[in-house]
């Protein structure tokens, strides 16, 4: 890191005249009351969602998949286009985590932790629908790759669907180990408050850490690594997952943009719904000094570049459409846009394209009603960008008789929404368990970023002019 | 020292590196070609695309460094400053290349001959794209719209040096141009890839090649990035440029790297297992009459940079990030040589009434210069890196090399990895 | 671990440059250091100690070229040898298609040894109780601690008054 040298023009990134036990007490503070009404709303509203969604994945298994709408030709419907979109809402937090680290961006220090666990909680969501969807559940074994007596039988390792669980197994145990370690630390400021049986559960989980030296130079040894290892992995992960499409021949699947393109998409997704998490979280747990605006302008920044990117891959793939001269292909995107499934792709190209477009403007990007309402959008619109890549695509492929529509039974809704409540019950648990923001970091950063050393361009600006103004 | 003075050294070296460059493109002309003059017009649109991408990705890179209120590169940012103020160059380069699709004396691009395109569906259904009118207007304007990006973010820059005072006006200026800058050339950088190098092979196509050929740039940017300032350096300027910037450029060049290589096998490997016919022949091609290219791209542009690279004391050692610096920007030279010179092959043998099977060496037309660079290639390469120093350091001459009231430059100068 | 028994002389800080200039005069006066307590990593800290660079990487290498081997090899001899099959019209010894899970079992590989090798060799782990000195190390003061075991009155006078020249709020000693 660099010394303690900040340039003037920078914004500080932790407000309130901050002391290092202030740091402490504002961000355990929530694990060390008793949750709230709201969270107590929250978190039956969300139980409620888990449990419906547990009765229909229960019902899948039992009755099968004849409890979807599947059928000839549309052979995923809504468990792919969930399962992708979970996961590429996980991608933001280890980009935070990883990228952000390498970047030295120290912005990363306030939504680290919280953006991190979102990603776990994001892949156990995701890992279910491949899970439930084989149909016989209770064989799911046969995808791991060990020396058995069915032949013996093995996975195929052609396939890109098995290379998914691998990526997947990879992405899920590695974003755990790395919040963990960074967690380790963390937990040990709570264990050192701690009294009685609070005390002992939090020294289970941190693990014995002393605070000495030599372990934290390990630490950030580990931390630089692992974060060395996760970029390439969270590229690698949405670009596995691209491959389950990509390498098909089907028109609108088969195109070699996919990989990068789904990975921008997945950064694109992943930060909207920690912007949702964090407008909420710094609002409640009342951590808006650590939580700034210059953290959820910098997040919406990088909403507008990557929703960017995602545009200009829409654009080339419908150049490309035309330049190949390709009927099949053609017809694929002339369908997206004007078959059955319209609706779906203008609420993509509004939701994905259009709409994040308002964040140019830096008095919108600064603004959290704004923030909150278009991270729920983008969202929705990358839900609809993936049921628009395989609804519509397996909807109309090459046999005019085979065409069908697609609407998902009420078990499938279910479920979706039942991953909704997983994924919410985690997150409400995780804030009364663990400090959602990285405290060892935060106060790392204060020197060069808390408001008492940096004061910000605008206040700089400011000072000139009354020095200025006092000339005689 | 603070400001560069060209010395007669600099400037004789380069006159003479242009000199040969020069000798080398007349004596392929003359000398070593069909009556195409395929392999001149290769040579001659080969250099200049790679040197107008490296120009570009320097805008690119400091546009979004400036965005994304980076600090660390500020103590040589004149050095992608005056990079990307070599895109008015480039551009003359390619405007000679869009006019020779006009007035016929190069045959590049087999989309540009009416009696090709008149007997050829595919060619027919492209031609709203792939036409001379387009490709010379789309050359000037993206290309103008390129230089004048560049020339605005310059110009700030150096009225900050003159005018900056607190209130970083000049800085927010440069934020929303640098800002601009990014969708402005993302997208048309796209375009122009496609219009200059992809349709080349005319009857292929692949979504990812444009990322593809710019990421391509983007590692010999930063590679000659590091060659000059290291040379500079040696000369006594950058006296501030420290061993953290050079491990930060050695990460970028490693990182960008493996991405350049990524998106290498996501195209191969998509292409491969779709086993499509219209697309696989482009690798096929490849793998089969030009293969010390294909897998020596591999090999320099990924194996030595992430073997030797992967320790962080390789990257803070000026000799080895020299020799990287080199061969990896030879790799990339290669990978832009591999991405034209086969489709132009295939296209002059078409035009000469050669039938077309692939075994290019039994057509009697020499291939020298074609399935691997020869010396008249290394020539005009040598010509136009000659070119691209002398323009080069003539701009870093013309304003002080470390920007006085650049908001960043205290952080700059204690940079510390 | 029951036997252990050291007598630690420490002092606390309340701020890391405070800290860091301390631990500079202590290696001055030739005192040697058992352990620096912080709660963050300060910038300088490892240079001060002299502590021998980390070599984690080093482990994660290791385990990742362990766990590329693994995956390559592994599927090399499940479809050329011991199943082959023939899948997509693909050949048995599928190269590009090896790739995607060679690169993810290298990554777990090496994420979960160097992970393991971390908390292993820093005696750390679930339900690992180590002697802490100081209940506010982890919240807002730094710490410079010193082994007194075999100390004579002497040595401990010269340490405990270092400790207070430096800026130590307080001084005290712990049995772990």
């Amino acid at each position: 890191m660099s010394g303690h040298y900040t340039s003037p023009i920078r914004d500080p990134l932790i407000e309130g005249n901050k002391t290092y036990h202030d740091i402490t007490v504002d961000l355990v503070a929530a694990t060390e009351r008793a949750p709230s009404r709201a969270w107590w709303i929250a978190f039956g509203v969300s139980v409620s969602f888990l449990t419906l969604g547990v009765i229909c994945m229960l019902i899948t298994i039992w009755q099968g998949i004849t409890s979807w709408n599947l059928n000839r030709t549309i052979g995923w419907g809504w468990d792919i286009t969930n399962f992708v979109w979970w996961i590429g809402i996980g991608h933001a937090g280890t980009l935070i985590s990883a990228i952000l680290l390498l970047f030295r961006q120290k912005w990363r220090t306030g939504v680290n932790r919280a953006a991190e666990a979102m990603t776990i909680f994001a892949v156990i969501c995701a890992a279910i629908f491949p899970g439930i969807h084989v149909g016989r559940i209770w064989v799911v074994f046969f995808f791991f790759p060990y020396p058995n007596t069915r032949g013996p039988l093995w996975p195929n390792f052609n396939s890109p669907l098995l290379w998914d669980v691998f990526a997947i197994s990879t992405y899920f145990t590695v974003s755990l180990l790395f919040w963990y370690t960074g967690l380790v630390p963390d937990f040990a400021t709570v264990r050192d408050r701690a009294k009685g049986l609070r005390k002992k559960f939090y020294n289970f989980l941190s693990f014995g850490w002393t605070g000495s030296a030599k372990h934290w130079q390990r630490w950030e040894s580990l931390s630089l690594v692992l974060a060395g290892l996760a970029t390439p992995l969270v590229l690698s992960v949405h670009t596995i997952v691209s491959f389950d499409f990509a390498t098909s021949v089907i028109p609108g699947w088969h195109t070699t943009i996919f990989p990068p393109y789904f990975v921008a998409g997945a950064i694109f997704s992943g930060f909207a719904m920690v912007l949702t998490l964090m407008v909420i979280t710094r609002h409640v747990l009342n951590i808006k000094e650590y939580i700034t605006i210059e953290h959820i302008e910098s997040m919406n920044k990088v909403i507008l570049v990557t929703g960017t990117i995602v545009g200009v891959a829409y654009l080339t793939e419908l150049f490309i459409a035309w330049y190949s001269g390709y009927v099949y292909e053609q017809f694929a995107f002339f369908n997206r846009a004007l078959g059955p499934y319209w609706w779906a792709y203008f609420g993509m190209m509004a939701c994905n394209v259009l709409s994040p477009q308002v964040f140019w403007f830096r008095k919108i990007r600064r603004n959290i009603w704004w923030t909150f309402f278009m991270s729920i959008f983008v969202n929705i619109g990358m839900w609809f960008e993936r049921f628009v890549i395989i609804g519509t695509t397996l909807a109309r492929d090459y046999l005019p008789s085979s065409w069908s529509y697609y609407v998902p039974s009420f078990v499938e809704i279910g479920i979706f929404l039942g991953t909704l409540g997983i994924f919410f019950t985690f997150y409400l648990l995780f804030t009364r368990v663990a400090p959602v923001v990285a405290i060892a970091e935060v106060k790392h950063i204060l020197k060069s970023s808390g408001d008492q050393y940096v004061h910000g361009h605008e206040q700089a600006s400011a000072t000139a002019e009354v020095v200025e103004g006092s000339q005689p | 020292m603070k400001t560069l003075t060209i010395s007669k050294n600099h400037r004789t070296v380069c006159i003479a590196m242009m000199a040969i460059g020069v000798l080398s493109l007349l004596a392929t002309f003359f000398g070593a070609d069909d009556e195409l003059h395929t392999r001149f017009w290769t040579n001659f649109l080969h250099n200049s695309v790679f040197f107008t991408g490296i120009a570009l990705m320097a805008l690119f890179f400091m546009a979004a460094s400036i965005t994304a209120w980076a600090g660390w590169y500020v103590v040589f940012k004149r050095v992608w400053e005056a990079f990307s103020l070599f895109l008015p160059v480039g551009l003359v380069l390619m405007v000679i290349v869009a006019i020779g699709n006009y007035v016929g004396y190069h045959h590049l691009y087999h989309w540009s001959d009416p009696e090709s395109v008149a007997n050829d569906a595919l060619l027919q259904g492209k031609s709203g794209f792939l036409n001379d009118n387009w490709y010379l207007l789309s050359t000037l304007i993206i290309g103008g719209l390129w230089y004048f990006l560049a020339r605005k973010i310059r110009s700030l820059s150096l009225a900050e040096d003159e005018q900056g005072e607190n209130s970083f006006e000049h800085h927010r200026k440069m934020r929303i141009y640098a800002a601009a800058a990014l969708p402005i050339v993302g997208f048309t950088s796209a375009a122009m890839i496609w219009q200059w190098v992809m349709s080349i092979d005319p009857h292929w196509y692949s979504t990812l090649f444009a990322w593809y050929t710019a990421a391509s740039w983007f590692v010999a940017m930063i590679c000659i990035t590091i060659l000059i300032i290291l040379y500079l350096k040696a000369q006594g300027y950058f006296e501030n440029f420290n061993r953290d910037h050079l491990h930060d450029l050695g990460k970028l060049l490693f990182a960008f790297s493996i991405f350049w290589t990524y998106l290498w096998f996501s195209q191969y490997m998509l292409i491969w297992y779709g086993n499509v016919g219209e697309e696989t022949g482009y690798f096929l091609t490849r793998i089969k009459d030009y293969p010390i290219l294909f897998y020596g791209n591999l090999l320099i542009n990924f194996a030595l940079p992430f073997l030797v690279l992967l320790r962080n004391s390789t990257k803070r050692r000026n000799g080895t990030m020299i020799f990287v610096a080199v061969v990896v920007f030879l790799g990339h030279w290669m990978d832009i040589f591999q991405l034209i010179k086969p489709g132009a092959l295939h296209t002059a043998h078409e035009l000469a009434g050669h039938a077309h099977d692939g075994a290019a060496a039994e057509h009697g037309t020499s291939v020298t210069g074609f399935i691997f660079p020869h010396i008249l290639e290394l020539g005009t390469l040598i010509g136009f890196v000659g070119l691209f120093l002398f323009v080069v350091l003539t701009i870093l001459s013309k304003a002080s090399l470390e920007p006085a009231k650049d908001p960043y430059l205290q952080e700059s100068l204690h940079h510390h990895v | 671990m029951a036997t252990k028994n050291k007598e630690i002389l420490f002092g606390i800080y309340s701020d890391e440059e405070e800290l860091l200039h301390a631990v500079h005069k202590a290696n001055d006066a030739h005192l040697v250091i058992w352990d620096v307590f912080s709660p963050f990593p300060v910038h300088g800290m490892d240079e001060a100690l002299h502590l021998s660079e980390s070599r984690l990487h080093i482990v994660g290498f290791i385990f990742g070229l362990l766990g590329t081997l693994t995956a390559f090899l592994g599927m090399t001899w499940i479809f050329t040898s011991d199943w082959p099959i023939i899948f997509g019209g693909k050949p048995y010894w599928s190269i590009p298609a090896f790739i995607p899970i060679t690169f993810e079992l290298t990554v777990l590989f090496s994420s979960i040894g160097m992970v393991v090798v971390f908390y292993t060799i820093s005696g750390m782990g679930p339900g690992v109780t180590n002697p802490t000195l100081h209940d506010r190390i982890t919240d807002d003061k730094f710490c410079i601690a010193f082994d007194a075991s075999n100390l004579s009155e002497e040595e401990i006078d010269k340490r405990e008054s270092f400790l207070k020249d430096s800026g130590a709020e307080e001084i005290s000693t712990k049995v772990i």
